[in-house]
């Protein structure tokens, strides 16, 4: 487990330093509801074959920054490049063969199995009249491989437990087949066990060349799989880089109100943080 | 896959094989002085020593009759599965939404303002069924909607009792229409001239087969907004087509027979049973049981209590109540 | 930081209703008749000439008792049912109450002569579609949305079931039952008047018990029980209330809908949002159900329009407005 965490590791800082062209990124953007505005001039670039994990505190804007970045929303001003091209200018089919969204509500008809939600993900790729193909069906039976929920084909969604529903999802993504892929707290909710073994998924992805953008609430975690964090604050990004360069005592402060010590997990090397309490308090 | 496709061909068939059946009993049996003897005589080509009468009940009374239970009953079926699926609500169902209340108080209208009750009033009828729908689109949006399908059927309820209040009125000003109104606003197939089954036929036709282009949008939109933008699908362009044609769907079925209530419920009900949940495999079956339904309940309507005839809304309403509450119980609704 | 926390009193709208409807019920007496003011009083209690006596006590004042009785009783029942359910347009005629009682009393006109008067066949009606409801969906147990469905659905039946004895009957005996179909203060009995009276003597009381229980399910069921709410008693308690007091109003003044759903809403406005605000609604109910009588007698004279089609016409745009309101506005 943690030889596979290291080594995911270094593979990461390789490209990073390679400085690859970024597929995704935003300028002046400005997103709101109604008259409130939520995210505000924010500019930034999504490096790709990378994990990005979007950090802050709650409200600071982050789902909506993702759902601005995957054209949920429209800007009011500033804009949303894909490949260098104007998000919003695009046909919707073919931005959702280079972007896959999984949101963070999760609805599904009752009765609906694991397979014919997978299945979904392949539309993006199927015309008006051409149905369905093999490719289509290599795609779907490989993803259902990656997330390991083959065995669930047959079972309606509503029946198989909450990591393996989440899985189930991400399987649906995934057989999108796309470079890109946004993913709005994929382990909310989900116990340790199943946050791992959707990490692991997430990671095996970038092994594969995808690029990850990612809202996180858990931090310890995006420290561990992440190899760019944009920690956002009211609208605004304070910081990104590196969890190395970013995760610092100052801006933990800044961004949740509290005082830490950050170490170094011994086993995976990993950022934690120690000694959390809030300002102004003594432990 | 093979299997499957085995498996949808199977259940066309079995479909299809029950509609025709119910197509030559509906022809058979019914009101009129001709019994099934005679009209099997002549269905099967042995009419010659058979009076005008017989020919006449046969396909000027009962075939018209019979293919408008059809087509109404494959645009009601339609446009209940999808406006289940744009809603996210298995209840939804254009009766219970108002959108029916919404065309027939159009064709009250209509009426009132001198139109004819025997002629096929589609225009107001779309335009009223749109209306409704247009609501219906607006009620889903108001927040808790989504978490509670129940509101959607409230909002639809008192919807209709508001039309149909401000129908009473009308009525209450003007006699004519009162008169013409009664017999219209019970859900009647019988008596509708060839022209008006031609007409509602085709315009559910050309319903329909927009809507089939757009199936892999809504299946997609069962999902959620967000993941239908994901899938590369434009969500309001699809919903707003959806409901234009189910007003037209509906507008048509209603202008045709009347208010008919359940049929939208209960045929994607059975379809789902059947095939499943996703729009793209169960909206042939709604459209079909639709047609099945409507045409049995109107069967059953002729039959129960001869001489007379029960009106087909009746029918339609006591095979859906039962319905209703088996959708009721299946699904996990928030508590009071 | 400190806060305030403001204790409101409801005595003020309180009395400020009442007041109003007794200046409404004074109104209503007085209103066209060729009686001095002094005179109309004394014919209350019964002074004065035969015919102002007649005119008062035998005529108006039934019809001003009937419109009070019924407009509290619909108000109080909307109040409850709306809480209970979280949603302002769970009222008893949208969930089928007035279609049975209509149905019942339509049937008793047009189709089934029986020695049972219309009022008191529309209270059986208004009991059958509550007990279908109750029965086929279990109950209002923990499920208690299905008993809201399946009154839609109930109420869809006896729908059907009334427009087709109104296409059988003849036109004299559709006629004779088309007050029940719209609601009309003028299919009144004395009779009654009285049991409703007394069905709100009983109900009124249980009501306001019920309110408090109410307003702490509105939050949620695990809240509530959390705060010793006994929830199961509650609900049974609070819809057999609703059934009674809609079963007696429908009797008494046939389907006027509008009322349960308004009443509560204007109350709700009246006061704070911490109380489930039965007794403003069923002022609320009475006034508004004199003010649109009124209107019907008068404003279309010499024609009248019932009670009923007043109320739709008046509450029509507003219930749009609730059926459009944008989100995030003010739920229950």
């Amino acid at each position: 487990m943690d030889t596979l965490a290291t080594t995911g590791r270094k593979n990461a800082l390789d490209t990073s330093l390679g400085k690859k062209p970024a597929l995704l990124s935003a300028e002046n953007l400005m997103l709101g509801y109604g008259g409130k505005t939520i995210v505000d001039q924010l500019s930034l670039e999504i490096p790709a074959g990378q994990i990005t994990a979007i950090i802050g505190p709650n409200g600071c804007g982050k789902s909506t920054l993702l759902a601005g970045l995957a054209r949920l929303m429209k800007p009011k001003a500033g804009r949303v490049l894909l490949n260098g091209r104007c998000i919003h200018q695009q046909q919707g089919r073919s931005v959702a063969r280079q972007l896959a969204l999984l949101p963070q509500q999760m609805l599904a008809p009752d009765g609906l199995t694991v397979a014919e939600l997978v299945r979904f993900g392949r539309q993006p790729h199927q015309g008006m009249l051409q149905r369905w193909s093999d490719t289509d069906a290599r795609h779907v039976e490989q993803a259902m491989e990656l997330t390991r929920v083959s065995a669930l084909a047959g079972q309606p969604l509503d029946e198989v437990s909450g990591g393996q529903r989440q899985r189930a999802w991400l399987a649906m993504v995934v057989a999108q087949d796309t470079p890109l892929l946004l993913l709005d707290e994929p382990t909310s909710a989900l116990d340790l066990g199943h946050q791992l073994e959707v990490f692991e998924v997430i990671r095996q992805l970038v092994r594969q060349g995808k690029t990850i953008v990612m809202v996180v609430h858990d931090i310890i975690a995006a420290c561990r799989y992440a190899d760019h964090m944009i920690a956002m604050k009211n609208g605004q990004v304070l910081a990104s880089g590196t969890p190395d360069a970013v995760v610092t005592e100052r801006l933990m402060q800044q961004l949740y109100g509290v005082n830490c010590q950050i170490m170094r997990d011994p086993v995976s090397g990993s950022l934690l943080l120690a000694g959390v309490n809030r300002t102004g308090h003594v432990l | 896959m093979t299997l499957q496709t085995n498996r949808t061909v199977y259940r066309m068939a079995l479909v299809l094989t029950a509609l025709a059946l119910l197509f030559f009993v509906s022809l058979l049996f019914g009101a009129g002085p001709v019994g099934w003897q005679d009209s099997l005589w002549l269905l099967t080509g042995h009419g010659e020593g058979l009076g005008e009468q017989v020919h006449f009940t046969l396909f000027e009374l009962r075939l018209p009759r019979t293919l408008l239970a059809i087509i109404v009953g494959a645009g009601l079926g339609a446009s209940g599965v999808v406006l289940q699926t744009v809603t996210r609500n298995t209840l939804a169902e254009p009766g219970l939404l108002g959108v029916s209340a919404g065309a027939s108080f159009a064709i009250v209208m209509a009426i009132y303002w001198g139109a004819s009750a025997s002629a096929l009033n589609l225009q107001a009828a779309m335009a009223g069924a749109l209306a409704g729908c247009l609501l219906v689109l607006a009620a889903s949006q108001v927040s808790g909607t989504r978490q509670d399908p129940v509101r959607l059927i409230l909002a639809g309820a008192a919807l209709s009792g508001l039309l149909l209040a401000i129908s009473s009125v009308l009525l209450l000003l003007d006699q004519r229409t009162a008169d013409e109104m009664r017999f219209w606003l019970i859900g009647a197939l019988a008596g509708r001239p060839f022209e008006a089954v031609r007409f509602s036929g085709l315009v559910t036709l050309a319903g329909i087969c927009v809507l089939l282009f757009r199936l892999p949008a809504l299946s997609a939109l069962s999902l959620g907004h967000a993941v239908a933008v994901g899938l590369g699908h434009r969500p309001w362009q699809v919903q707003l087509t959806a409901l234009l044609v189910v007003a037209l769907l509906v507008g048509a079925a209603t202008a045709a027979a009347g208010p008919i209530a359940f049929i939208g419920l209960v045929a994607p009900f059975a379809a789902r049973a059947w095939v499943g949940p996703d729009i793209r495999n169960s909206f042939w079956p709604s459209l079909l049981l639709g047609s099945c339904i409507l045409l049995a309940a109107d069967i059953i309507s002729r039959l129960v209590v001869i001489p007379y005839e029960l009106p087909v809304g009746v029918v339609t309403a006591f095979i859906g109540a039962p319905v209703l509450l088996a959708v009721v119980r299946r699904q996990r609704m928030p508590t009071l | 930081m400190k806060t305030n926390i403001i204790i409101t009193t409801r005595w003020p709208v309180l009395l400020l209703l009442s007041g109003l409807l007794l200046l409404l019920v004074l109104a209503s007496l007085h209103y066209a008749s060729d009686l001095t003011l002094g005179e109309t009083l004394s014919a209350l209690v019964g002074k004065g000439n035969l015919y102002s006596v007649f005119l008062i006590q035998e005529l108006r004042l039934p019809r001003i008792l009937t419109a009070v009785f019924s407009g509290m009783a619909l108000g109080v029942a909307g109040c409850l049912l709306q809480t209970l359910a979280r949603n302002r347009l769970a009222t008893p005629n949208i969930i089928g109450l007035d279609n049975g009682a209509t149905a019942f009393a339509v049937a008793s006109v047009v189709a089934v002569p029986v020695s049972l008067a219309t009022p008191a066949l529309a209270l059986v009606g208004a009991a059958t579609a509550a007990a279908l409801a109750f029965g086929l969906s279990g109950g209002p147990g923990t499920q208690g949305y299905r008993f809201i469905v399946m009154g839609v659905g109930v109420g869809a039946v006896f729908g059907a079931l009334t427009n087709f004895m109104l296409a059988r009957a003849d036109m004299d005996s559709a006629n004779v039952a088309y007050p029940w179909t719209v609601g009309s203060l003028n299919a009144r009995s004395e009779e009654v008047i009285v049991w409703l009276g007394l069905a709100l003597l009983f109900c009124l009381p249980l009501a306001l018990y019920l309110a408090r229980s109410l307003n702490v399910m509105r939050l949620s069921d695990a809240v509530a029980t959390g705060l010793g709410v006994h929830i199961r008693r509650t609900r049974w308690l609070t819809l057999t209330v609703t059934v009674v007091l809609t079963g007696f109003a429908v009797a008494l003044a046939g389907p006027v809908g509008m009322i349960a759903l308004a009443a509560p809403e204007i109350a709700r406005r009246l006061i704070a949002s911490g109380h489930v605000p039965v007794p403003e609604a069923a002022l609320t109910g009475s006034c508004l159900m004199l003010l649109a009588d009124g209107i019907g007698q008068h404003a279309f004279s010499p024609i009248e329009i019932p009670v009923g089609l007043v109320t739709a016409l008046v509450g029509g745009p507003y219930l749009l407005w609730i059926l459009l309101r944008q989100p995030g506005g003010k739920t229950l």
